[in-house]
């Protein structure tokens, strides 16, 4: 559940979504569940010469499977909470390995 | 049936005429002429005379060519559909309605006439019930134009002629000899006559429709004045049962005729049957109702049946009539196409148009309406037959099956979308931490800002600089710490030029010391020297024998060590969540046990965490202080602001006395030297050192400020038994310094001296400042140009507040140089810059009494 929990905190900013298939897709995130969908709002394709086809689109929502990396604006990540997060669910994960 | 032991078979000799449509042809049902209700010869207006009875060759172009039972499937005429017609304008209906009231009138003038056809016409009934209506086939006796012919579209129920003629007509009409201008054969086919089942349906359907508007008796008065159109007449006993509704809801409309019967059937629900005998029409309803003939009795129940879930007269008359579950098997609908009168056909019409309680009534809708009606049967049959499909699977789960389904669901829709009712609880952190904290922080989700964050909140919110990543955490912290402590120097450096000339001639001229005393330190009498410095300098003794190699260090443990001290601190930060309030009182025992078990933990823990910190771990030979190897890392750095909230004071001195013994093992310290002309560190080591100044130094700073000159001067000795040119040489060693001196200067003008603690801060000072002397030139980064060496003149203004005389020449005699080659270069800079510099080093002159502007 961090990913998810993080990935809340970041609705309403401006993230790149890069696939699987390379293609980059920039926007406002607007949702993510515990799939790691992602849907994005006023997207914009970061190389869109080469794919015209996304140019008139403008939300997707992607599927968490398909997804490679998501840049983060640096600036919406609370990095020491985040490491006592992370903390946190290791300690989650052990415990439940238990 | 009977009332009042009246014979019911026999006609109403009073009643009849009353607004009820006589019926010709009752009499021929086989009862006879009573002869003491009135002269059917008297009041008939002989227009039956004018018929050519047994003309009946062009009957069959009449009425078409149906018959006898197969009548039922007759296609009559559409003249007389004026609610079809009506239907599709329906914008005109209201104006019809005001039409109708002026008629109304006009019919009321006929009625004399037609009064006696109308008693006559109430015989029939009777034999409605006895089912003895063979009549002849409908044709013998249609007339050329009746209006009905319309009616040949419509299903061929609807063609029927009403059976509510028979239904109601007997009851309330008085035996009236059957008009004799009438031939028994066209009678009954001028009837219709259905089946004894017929006429009950009938019967309900009446009772289930909407009721006719108020004043309807002249309506029906008007009706009777064709006798020889018999088909009018037929259809004229339907409206008896029309104004029942408002014979009951409405009594000021009771109607005189034919309003009894009704009242009494529905008598069960309407209070208005009591009132009715007060109307002054009612007698001869009464009257009528005595003799209402059998075919009523079946009908009665049913109108008790049925009346509970009608709606009053008012509101079906309003439109609101919705009987959601019409009884099955209904005959046509009786009312609509009997009206004698236009206007009030088209009333009737405008209220069923409205009200679809059954499919019989379909026929009187538009084909619109009709279409609707039809789609939405279609939609509900279709409705019913899935929840048929469905039903086959009933009952395959059993409860706990769909229990266990919905639990499922429920976790996944908790997991997913989190439980608005637990935020913030413990089961929500565990699984969403990070966004219920970020949230916290941000508050830009708080639902109760009043509420104060919690702690964890409070954790990360508060740790300074460090949770604003990226540059900002660069740039703002360092800037607030380094501004804080060029303040502090800065307000120290004030307070000595303004005060310390007169004091220091004071001092001087006296013989010996003159202690001041005042309010806050009061001239001590005795004066203990305390030992709290004594101990720690043994430490470092101990410490000392380290040589500096970092080979012999387990960096695995070190790094277990500082997870340990992370998840301690997080346990710590849980628990002060949970911290029980305060006792009330003594007798509060409960609370008392929280609150001691509650500490018994947290003691448990912070010994734990500063087992974890390693601080009394003896060093391998060879290596430094597993502390300051922790220090090392980057986490252990950030975890010092956190470990200070949780540590005692106690501890907190302990962890700063063995930063400063160990301040020249420090990596920050050894591996950031500075060299003249070569000012570059490595990326790596600069970002150290800031981290090192945003998460120790500016805690070690908070720390200090709460410190006493006693603990201030044994830190400075501390330092001076290490490597002061290696100390002084790297940034945060010179901060260190200067961050001690400034203490000192800080208290020495807040608190004047006291002589025993000044002592040997001044010890600790001249030994300081002897053993800095020799570095003082070569302490500068970089070269004069780089100016990077703020910090360098605020070391060198705190050690110039403190100095004497003496030190002040020396302290200026060893940068010189560095002073006169900022001054010359800033000359040559921009304005901003320069006086930047130039502020720098005036921060240093003006501690010594002098500045900038001398020189220039």
């Amino acid at each position: 559940m961090l990913f998810f929990s993080f990935f809340k905190t970041l609705i309403d900013q401006e993230v790149t979504v890069e696939l699987k298939n390379d293609i980059q897709i920039r926007g406002i995130l607007k949702s993510v569940d515990q799939y790691l969908n992602i849907k994005l709002e006023d997207i914009s394709v970061v190389e869109e010469l080469k794919y015209p086809h996304l140019s008139a689109v403008k939300n997707v929502f992607i599927r968490g499977s398909v997804v490679r990396y998501v840049h983060l604006p640096a600036g919406a990540v609370d990095i020491p909470l985040l490491e006592d997060a992370t903390r946190r669910e290791a300690a989650n994960q052990a415990g439940k390995a238990k | 049936m009977s009332f009042f032991g009246f014979d019911p078979t026999r006609p109403n000799p009073v009643g009849a005429g009353f607004s009820q449509a006589r019926d010709p042809f009752a009499g021929l049902s086989g009862h006879g002429d009573d002869g003491d209700a009135l002269d059917f010869e008297d009041t008939y207006d002989g227009l039956g005379d004018q018929l050519d009875e047994t003309d009946d060759a062009f009957n069959d172009d009449t009425f078409g060519n149906t018959g006898g039972s197969a009548a039922a499937a007759a296609p009559v005429g559409k003249d007389f559909d004026f609610f079809g017609q009506t239907a599709k304008v329906a914008n005109a209906i209201e104006e019809e309605h005001v039409r109708f009231n002026r008629q109304a009138p006009v019919a009321r003038a006929v009625q004399p006439a037609a009064q006696p056809t109308s008693s006559a016409a109430h015989i029939h009934a009777p034999p409605a019930a006895t089912s003895s209506y063979n009549y002849a086939p409908q044709p013998s006796y249609k007339p050329a134009r009746t209006g009905y012919e319309k009616y040949s579209q419509e299903p061929v129920g609807e063609l029927q002629v009403d059976a509510a003629l028979w239904g109601v007509a007997p009851k309330k009409h008085a035996p009236v000899p059957p008009p004799q201008t009438h031939s028994p054969a066209t009678v009954p086919a001028g009837r219709k006559i259905m089946s004894l089942e017929e006429v009950e349906a009938q019967m309900r359907a009446q009772a289930r429709r909407p009721a006719e508007p108020a004043a309807p008796s002249p309506v029906s008065q008007q009706q009777v004045q064709q006798p020889q159109v018999h088909y009018d007449q037929g259809y004229q006993f339907q409206q008896p049962t029309q104004p029942q509704a408002p014979a009951h809801a409405n009594d000021q409309q009771y109607h005189p005729g034919h309003g009894q019967p009704v009242t009494i059937l529905q008598r069960p629900q309407s209070k208005h049957a009591a009132q009715a005998p007060s109307h002054p029409a009612h007698i001869p309803a009464q009257h009528n109702a005595h003799q209402r003939p059998q075919p009523s009795a079946p009908v009665q129940p049913t109108h008790i049946l049925q009346n509970p879930s009608r709606l009053s007269g008012d509101a079906a008359r309003l439109g609101a009539h919705s009987d959601p579950t019409p009884p099955a098997g209904y005959p046509t609908h009786p009312n609509h196409r009997q009206q004698g009168s236009l206007s009030r056909q088209q009333q009737q019409q405008q209220q069923q148009q409205q009200l679809v309680t059954h499919p019989s009534q379909l026929s009187q809708l538009s084909e619109e309406e009709k279409a609707a009606y039809m789609d939405q049967e279609a939609k509900r049959a279709k409705r019913n037959h899935k929840i048929f499909l469905m039903s086959r699977d009933n009952g395959i789960m059993t409860p706990q099956d769909k229990n266990f389904v919905t639990r499922i669901q429920l976790q996944q829709l908790v997991a997913a979308t989190g439980n608005p009712n637990d935020h913030g609880t413990d089961e929500s952190l565990v699984e969403d931490f990070y966004y219920q904290v970020h949230n916290q922080i941000q508050g830009g989700h708080r639902q109760h800002p009043s509420q104060p964050l919690n702690n964890f909140a409070q954790t990360y919110l508060f740790q300074t600089g460090s949770r604003h990543g990226g540059l900002r955490r660069h740039h703002r912290g360092p800037e607030n710490h380094m501004q804080r402590m060029e303040q502090q120097v800065q307000r120290a450096v004030e307070a000595a030029k303004n005060k310390p000339k007169n004091k220091q001639l004071v001092i001087e001229g006296s013989l010996g010391k003159i202690s001041f005393s005042n309010a806050k330190t009061p001239k001590p009498l005795l004066n203990i020297k305390r030992n709290d410095t004594a101990g720690e300098t043994a430490r470092p003794s101990s410490a000392h024998k380290n040589i500096h190699t970092t080979s012999g260090r387990d960096k695995k443990s070190e790094l277990r060590s500082i997870e340990q001290v992370y998840s301690t601190l997080m346990k710590m930060e849980d628990h002060d969540r949970m911290m029980p309030p305060p006792p009330t009182g003594e007798a509060d025992t409960h609370a008392i046990e929280k609150v001691v078990e509650w500490n018994t933990t947290a003691q448990a823990l912070n010994k734990k965490l500063w087992t974890a910190l390693r601080v009394h771990d003896h060093p391998q030979p060879g290596g430094i202080h597993p502390f300051i190897a922790l220090l090392s890392y980057t986490k252990g750095k950030k975890a010092m602001e956190r470990i200070f909230r949780h540590a005692t004071v106690e501890q907190r001195t302990i962890i700063l006395t063995l930063i400063v013994v160990n301040l020249d093992e420090l990596d920050v310290v050894r591996g950031a030297q500075v060299a003249t002309g070569d000012i570059q560190l490595n990326a790596a080591m600069r970002e150290n050192v800031e981290l090192f100044s945003v998460a120790v130094m500016s805690t070690l700073f908070n720390f200090m400020n709460e410190l006493d000159l006693d603990l201030v001067a044994g830190v400075l000795g501390l330092v001076c038994s290490r490597n002061i040119d290696v100390i002084a040489k790297s940034r945060i060693g010179a901060s260190m310094l200067t961050m001690i001196l400034s203490r000192a200067e800080i208290i020495k003008h807040s608190s004047g001296r006291t002589s025993q603690s000044w002592q040997s801060w001044d010890a600790a000072y001249t030994q300081l400042f002897n053993l800095l002397e020799p570095s003082l030139p070569y302490i500068f980064p970089g070269t004069v140009s780089s100016g990077d060496d703020m910090y360098v003149w605020q070391l060198l203004a705190a050690i110039g507040i403190g100095a004497s005389p003496d030190q002040q020449q020396r302290l200026v005699l060893a940068v010189k140089d560095r002073v006169m080659d900022t001054v010359n270069l800033a000359k040559t800079l921009p304005h901003d810059l320069s006086a930047q510099r130039l502020q720098n080093v005036n921060l240093f002159m003006r501690s010594i009494g002098l500045d900038v502007e001398l020189l220039q």
